[in-house]
């Protein structure tokens, strides 16, 4: 690379030597029309726009394709040039379909900015084929070909970038166009409908299905999408207060199919407009002042009667950082409890307390753009492609463009499959022994690294010994995995110079999940990948704040920042900050509160956007413990089904009514932004708390958002800084944690221990598995109230291995009775070709399924988090007159 | 004693299509029958006579007596009489069907005698599928020669000297291609032969392949030693399945007397090769589109540079030859650069192979030195039949141009073609006669572009499709004197913008229509109709042709669900 100089237009320039002469023409303001160039795919320079003159010698160059060289005379604008180029839109014009006014694209058509740009009018040529409408059956992208210039930016989106690989090429010459696969419609397809290719569609051609005439937006705000941890950045365009549409801010960050097209929940109709309090057995209506006096009473009765640890407080891992700060501070110094949690309770606490152990930190946030680095990738126990979409674009990239090789260790199948080169399928609950065997292989070949072990680790020699009575073979009797498939594993895993770990529910949700939190730690370590880019630990993350939640202290042991509260010295300095007292007792975590409640010790509980009556295993008992409650608080989008247990509820902002911050998976610190004013008398939940602090005579010494920020930098000043301005992702800031005691940048081998492997109970002879899907996260309150994520999405459906329904003659669509140890349920069958044989299916987020009714109320004694990824159950059909 | 006789039966497509198999059975038992020990019963390539559409031939060397036309029957009659008796069957001899003269030997048949074989040198003489000719005949050489007493770059030299260029169309320096790819630096590097062969009526390379398919083996692995190469695909269409089977047993028998694999000759250079088939597309002749498809990508052109001898097969520098360029290596390394370079002109040297096709006597195979005008080429295929008159000769095929009457005394030459408007082609020559229509082999070669265009960028994929509506219009009478303006417009466009090479030449057939042929474009809009009732013809029976009229709404005609399947607007 090297400064060269030429001309353009005439103007003597100079630019490196591998800058295409588009991006230095952008660079020096000119104008040079393109339809098929789009920023993180590679050059295409099929469209023939962008073509410049070479004056010297006459030849017309692609500007997207070439790169400037010394003593080049470029024209943009020869006559040569707007000869062609004028043609060229001639001929796009000529066979593109003549429905500009009835085009959903509208104003937003580069297609047609470029011919008025060029001054054409009509075509002045003959009119050719158009391609037939494709029938497509979904509410989500429209496709019309007829209107499709093959720029071929949605085929490249979705090869390079999504590699989702649903679109392609079909036919040749001048009946070549857009298609899928099979050329059928795209619900058939492989897509996922993430809303890539509709972003970056220059025409018609893709649009959103729905609103089907959208429109142009008035105006667009950048913020982060609510739903998993990815942290993505949208562009929401509004059209008064109605989202139109939302796209990817940037362009290498696609959207999925929830961000793009499932943020219309904040305009359900079942949005709460009023708080409301419980008289006589019935909520009703009130006004704020009304309600929030009634509350501030409520709550000090409960904490002059029964003291601050009667009262419990459940934040929410989709509240802001703000919401979440000031909800832990009013408990810790207005209430005066830590009986404080979040709903991230349900899969992160295992992270915090695997990595804590080992790395000595609670959170590793490795930049999913690293992969690409990555040799090897490990999976684990995640569904990426359902729970952390960016993650698994960003796999699939590694392994299509960049050679990576994939590893998957899972007990199910995953559309990460086929990307995958070596597949271990362990019996359920078995990953345990399978990691450790693992580990047994690098440590018997010796394929660790030395030299890192003896200098950043400690603890080898004991684990080196521990781990040596698990020789691949007897693995493969508990697991059911092949001996060499382990040792391949292995040798692959260990001999890779960038070896990167993936894991998910799959592994936070099973018996003693920090323990294979510790033993996938340990095997980072042996392949000396923990600390680099390229290697590193992806914990999956759920929620959208489901780490800012337990960043901002909304944990009963820890203080903001994961400081320790069992530290007076630490404790002092935050009550220095907080002016009082903070409670010096660890508090309850979110299912012992659950359970005190049910024995009648926690008699107030103050919830925050959790619905734990879906989200927590046993409905009935949670419907016990609310109901033994004196005081229920919550706050909410919707009648949620805790919400309507509730005895104050108060109607709470959603993110798109609210400004403030989410930290993401990967340790971004990411800005809301207000989209619109929230509906009815609704408020933020951090505004909410301030007005109930004040009305306890407690009032907590901020006027606005900016104040709690202020607190938060001044606290957590690794957090800072805040975002910079719209339309850039947030900044990564330093490792939150990172000043916890006892980092020092030396890990310790753990010696994990294994949980026993459950085994089937007589008469429970199917493994159930709680899955995700494309189209709902968590339990589906947000997104079941998605108009188009609502109706695409099959109703809840037990997936049952085709065999199996043979031999119980069970036939798609009929309703069985899924029956467990615990509870049982009544949900549709659905036949599937995937499943092993004794294994069935429910989705998480269904409500007419809901799985946690098939759990018991227990949790994992070291952190807390409930078992709900696997349980054993049977399948009985429901006789006729009992339907 | 008797003398050993080789019977040699042609089994290259064209007579295989009309009963050589047959005709080699009935040699075999006959033969057998009549225990002729003496004799010997091969199979060869198309015979190195060319006479394509007159076969099955079959030589009987030494003498090279020369029977075409032949049937099993007269299989029998031969082997008694000629084979057995020593009595050439003179009535079975082949016969001049311009002069009705018979020739007994085939170095008596005009057609072969004005050409120069240097490509087809071996083509009919030997068994393709037997090593052993091909070493008797010289074969594997050069490849000797080369690795036991050239450098690399010795070899590059030797072929920069000998003015060898590309016979794949384009004519880029074969020399200075090695040489780019010898100085890319990367450990590892390929040579690709294109055996894409996708012009309609050309079958030169196919011939090779299949009548000498060790030439082109040995012409590889020279080419590998050269630039630094331990691996070689030849990329050969699907659609020549006898090709694709000499290959692959040359390249088994080449493997195992050791001219392929590992250490050749003891030189320690390694190289082998393999056989990817092509699936049909004509533009995966293009190089980045067949590197493409090589990769089991779809077959679509990439813009360059970079160049293939930079960035090829996975990234590495990739040097691509058609067959006939590699065909001639050996011959240069053997015979050398000074005699090659002396065959034809000073800037195109060598011979240019042609597949004569069209009206004319003889379709087949002619080898003739660069620069022998077009005439005598035409001369050589026996002229036109029927006493009619050549109206124009179209070389290159779908990138290529037609040359009226007056021009034919253009030599085959890179340069001279291109500046009138025509190219070389990789060996195509259309011959045309007085009642050829030319709006209507524009518009052949147009419509063949049009749906054989990769789809990919939209000059190409829709200035093709223009123009076929264009030239349609023009060819049934709808046509108005403005449409050729748009039509040199379009034309102009498609050249000069498209990505690659199929955009920059498909509109070279109209291009050069239009300039020696214009009037017959006015008569066809003057009368309303083809003036010789071509056109008419080939519109009425081209399905799909009705009904595509623009209709108001924006949905195509024909409704929704009428879709673009078979070709072109």
């Amino acid at each position: 690379m090297t400064p060269v100089t030429f001309l353009l237009n005439g103007r003597r320039l100079t630019a490196q030597s591998d800058s295409t002469i588009l991006q230095v023409a952008r660079d020096n303001d000119v104008d040079i029309p393109t339809l098929c160039e789009h920023k993180p795919l590679t050059p295409h320079a099929a469209c023939r726009i962008c073509l410049v003159q070479e004056q010297s010698e006459g030849r017309l160059l692609a500007a997207c394709a070439t790169t400037v060289a010394q003593d080049m005379d470029i024209s943009t604008d020869s006559d040569a040039v707007l000869r062609h180029r004028r043609m060229t839109v001639r001929l796009m014009l000529a066979s593109h379909s003549a429905s500009c006014m009835v085009c959903g694209k509208g104003n937003r058509c580069e297609l047609r900015r470029i011919a008025s740009d060029l001054g054409i009018g009509t075509a002045g040529l003959y009119r050719m084929r158009q391609p037939a409408l494709t029938l497509d059956d979904n509410p989500f992208i429209s496709r019309d070909p007829s209107k499709c210039i093959l720029c071929g930016k949605c085929i490249r989106i979705c090869q390079e970038v999504v590699v989702e690989e649903a679109l392609g090429y079909l036919e040749r010459g001048f009946s070549t166009r857009l298609a899928t696969f099979t050329d059928g419609p795209l619900h058939q397809s492989e897509c996922t409908f993430c809303g890539a290719c509709v972003s970056a569609c220059p025409t018609g051609a893709l649009t959103e299905a729905h609103p089907a005439y959208g429109g142009t937006g008035d105006r667009t705000v950048t913020t982060t999408c609510p739903y998993c941890g990815s942290g993505c950045t949208v562009d929401v365009q509004v059209k008064g207060d109605t989202v139109v549409r939302a796209v990817p801010s940037d362009p290498e960050r696609p959207l999925c199919v929830r961000g793009s097209y499932g943020l219309d929940f904040i305009h359900s109709p079942d949005r709460l407009h009023r708080p409301h309090v419980r008289r006589n057995g019935k909520l009703q209506p009130v006004g704020w002042p009304e309600a929030l006096s009634f509350l501030a009473g409520e709550l000090q009765q409960t904490l002059d009667k029964w003291g601050p640890e009667a009262v419990g407080v459940l934040g929410s891992p989709r509240g802001t950082n703000e919401d979440n700060y000031l909800l832990q501070r009013f408990a810790r110094s207005v209430l005066g409890t830590n009986n404080i949690d979040n709903g991230s309770r349900l899969y992160g606490a295992p992270v915090r307390q695997g990595l804590m152990a080992t790395l000595g930190v609670p959170e590793t946030n490795p930049d999913p753009d690293h992969l690409a680095r990555s040799e090897v990738i490990l999976v684990v126990g995640a569904d990426l492609p359902n729970s952390a979409p960016q993650l698994a674009y960003a796999v699939r990239r590694a392994v299509k463009l960049h050679g990576a090789r994939l590893i998957l260790l899972d007990p199910a199948r995953s559309r990460l499959d086929r990307f995958a080169s070596l597949r271990l399928r362990p019996y359920f609950g078995t990953d345990g022994v399978l990691l450790k065997s693992l580990a047994e292989v690098i440590c018997r070949e010796e394929l660790f690294d030395r030299e890192f072990i003896t200098r950043r680790t400690e603890g080898f020699e004991q684990f080196r010994q521990a781990v040596s009575d698990l020789a691949p073979e007897q693995a493969n009797q508990v697991t059911g995995v092949p001996a060499r498939h382990i040792t391949q594993a292995a040798r692959q895993f260990a001999g890779a110079r960038q070896a990167a770990v993936i894991f998910g529910r799959g592994i936070t949700q099973q018996p003693m999940p920090s323990e294979a939190v510790k033993a996938l730690a340990n095997l980072s370590m042996l392949a000396a990948a923990v600390w680099i880019p390229g290697g590193g630990i992806y914990a999956v993350e759920l929620e959208a704040n489901g780490r800012g939640a337990c960043q901002m202290g909304m944990l009963p042991d820890m203080l903001p920042g994961y400081d320790r509260l069992d530290h007076r010295g630490i404790r002092r300095g935050f009550e220095e900050v907080w002016g009082g007292p903070i409670p010096a007792e660890r508090g309850m975590a979110a299912l012992q509160m659950i359970q005190a409640a049910a024995e009648g010790q926690l008699k107030a509980l103050y919830v925050v956007g959790e619905n734990p009556f879906r989200s927590y295993p046993d409905p009935q008992l949670v419907r016990e413990a609310l109901d033994n409650l004196q005081l229920l608080v919550v706050h909410d989008l919707f009648f949620s089904e805790t919400a309507s247990c509730a005895s104050v509820l108060l109607p709470a902002a959603s993110f798109a009514e609210k400004d403030g911050t989410f930290s993401s998976a990967d340790g971004r610190l990411n800005r809301l932004s207000r989209i619109m004013e929230p509906p009815g008398q609704s408020l933020s939940d951090w505004s909410i708390i301030l007005r109930l602090a004040e009305e306890m005579q407690h009032p907590l010494p901020f006027s606005s958002l900016k104040d709690i920020q202020a607190e938060i930098a001044e606290i957590l000043p690794e957090l800072e800084p805040l975002p910079p301005p719209e339309g850039s992702r947030g900044e990564r800031p330093t490792a939150v944690g990172s000043r916890w005691p006892s980092t020092r940048g030396i890990a310790r081998f753990c010696i994990p221990r294994l949980p026993e492997v459950a085994t089937p109970s007589e008469g429970y002879p199917f493994t159930l598995v709680v899955r995700g899907s494309p189209w709902g996260q968590g339990t589906g309150q947000r997104t079941g109230r998605s108009r188009q994520l609502r109706t695409f999405c099959s109703r809840g459906v037990v997936e049952v291995p085709h065999r199996a329904a043979g031999r119980l003659h069970l036939s798609e669509g009929e309703t069985v009775k899924v029956v467990s140890e615990h509870g049982s349920l009544a949900v549709q069958v659905k036949l599937s070709y995937s499943l092993p044989d004794s294994v069935v299916a429910l989705m998480a987020h269904r409500k007419e399924a809901p799985p946690a009714a098939l759990f018991a109320f227990e949790a994992d004694p070291d952190t807390g988090t409930p078992l709900m990824k696997t349980c054993h159950v049977r399948l009985e059909r429901v006789r006729h007159h009992e339907r | 004693m008797v003398t050993p006789h080789r019977v040699l039966v042609c089994h290259e497509t064209p007579c295989v299509a009309r009963g050589a198999v047959g005709l080699h059975a009935a040699f075999r038992r006959e033969i057998d029958r009549l225990g002729l020990d003496h004799v010997s019963l091969e199979i060869s390539g198309c015979h190195g006579h060319g006479l394509c559409s007159q076969g099955p031939s079959v030589v009987v060397e030494p003498s090279g007596f020369f029977y075409n036309g032949i049937q099993p029957p007269d299989a029998e009659v031969i082997v008694r009489e000629h084979l057995s008796g020593g009595r050439p069957v003179q009535h079975l001899f082949h016969r001049d069907p311009v002069t009705g003269r018979t020739a007994a030997r085939y170095a008596d048949v005009d057609f072969f005698r004005r050409q120069r074989r240097v490509a087809l040198r071996n083509c009919g003489r030997i068994n393709p599928e037997k090593i052993e000719h091909y070493v008797d005949r010289g074969g594997y050489g050069a490849l000797q020669l080369v690795l036991s007493t050239m450098r690399p770059e010795d070899v590059i030299e030797l072929v920069e000297d000998s003015g060898l260029r590309g016979r794949g169309g384009a004519g880029f320096p074969t020399g200075r291609k090695w040489r780019f790819a010898r100085r890319s630096s990367s450990d590892v590097k390929y040579v690709v032969c294109n055996a894409d062969e996708g012009n309609p009526g050309a079958f030169t390379d196919r011939s090779v392949l299949e009548g000498d398919p060790h030439a082109v083996v040995e012409g590889m692995i020279i080419a590998g030693y050269a630039v630094g190469a331990r691996r070689g695909y030849l990329y050969i269409r699907a659609e020549y399945p006898l090709a694709v089977r000499r290959v692959q047993k040359a390249i088994e028998d080449a493997r195992d007397k050791g001219f392929l694999g590992s250490d050749l000759l003891g030189s320690g250079f390694s190289f082998d090769l393999e056989i990817k088939e092509g699936a049909g597309a004509f533009v995966c002749g293009e190089e980045t589109a067949l590197l493409a498809s090589i990769q089991s990508r779809r077959g679509m052109p990439r813009p360059r540079p970079p160049f293939p001898t930079d960035v090829g097969l996975g990234g590495k520098p990739t040097v691509i030859n058609n067959v006939k360029t590699l065909a001639f290596v050996p011959v240069i390394v053997d015979r050398g650069p000074g005699w090659f370079s002396s065959l034809g002109t000073p800037q195109s040297a060598g011979t240019a192979v042609f597949a004569l096709t069209g009206n004319i006597r003889y379709s087949g195979l002619v080898e003739v030195p660069m620069g022998t005008p077009l005439a005598e080429i035409i001369d050589i295929g026996g002229g036109i039949p029927d006493g009619r008159k050549v109206k124009a000769v179209h070389t290159g095929g779908p990138a290529g141009g037609s040359l009226p009457a007056d021009r034919l005394d253009a030599p085959v030459d890179y340069e001279a073609l291109q500046e009138l408007g025509s190219t070389m082609g990789s060996g195509g020559m259309l011959v045309l006669d007085e009642d050829a229509c030319m709006v209507d082999v524009a518009r052949f070669f147009m419509d063949f572009a049009c749906s054989e265009s990769c789809g990919q960028c939209a000059p190409c994929r829709l200035g093709t499709g223009q123009m076929v509506r264009i030239l349609t219009r023009i060819a049934t009478g709808r046509g108005a004197r403005e449409d050729l303006v748009l039509l040199r417009e379009v034309a102009d466009t498609v050249k000069h913008a498209s990505l690659c090479g199929l955009g920059q030449t498909c509109s070279n057939p109209v291009l050069a229509t239009l300039e020696y042929f214009k009037e017959e474009y006015l008569a066809h809009i003057r009368e309303g109709k083809c003036p010789l009732g071509v056109c008419e013809v080939r519109a009425s029976v081209r399905p799909g042709e009705q009904g595509r009229e623009f209709q108001p709404g924006g949905l195509p005609a024909g409704g929704v669900g009428a879709n673009l399947k078979g070709g072109c607007p």
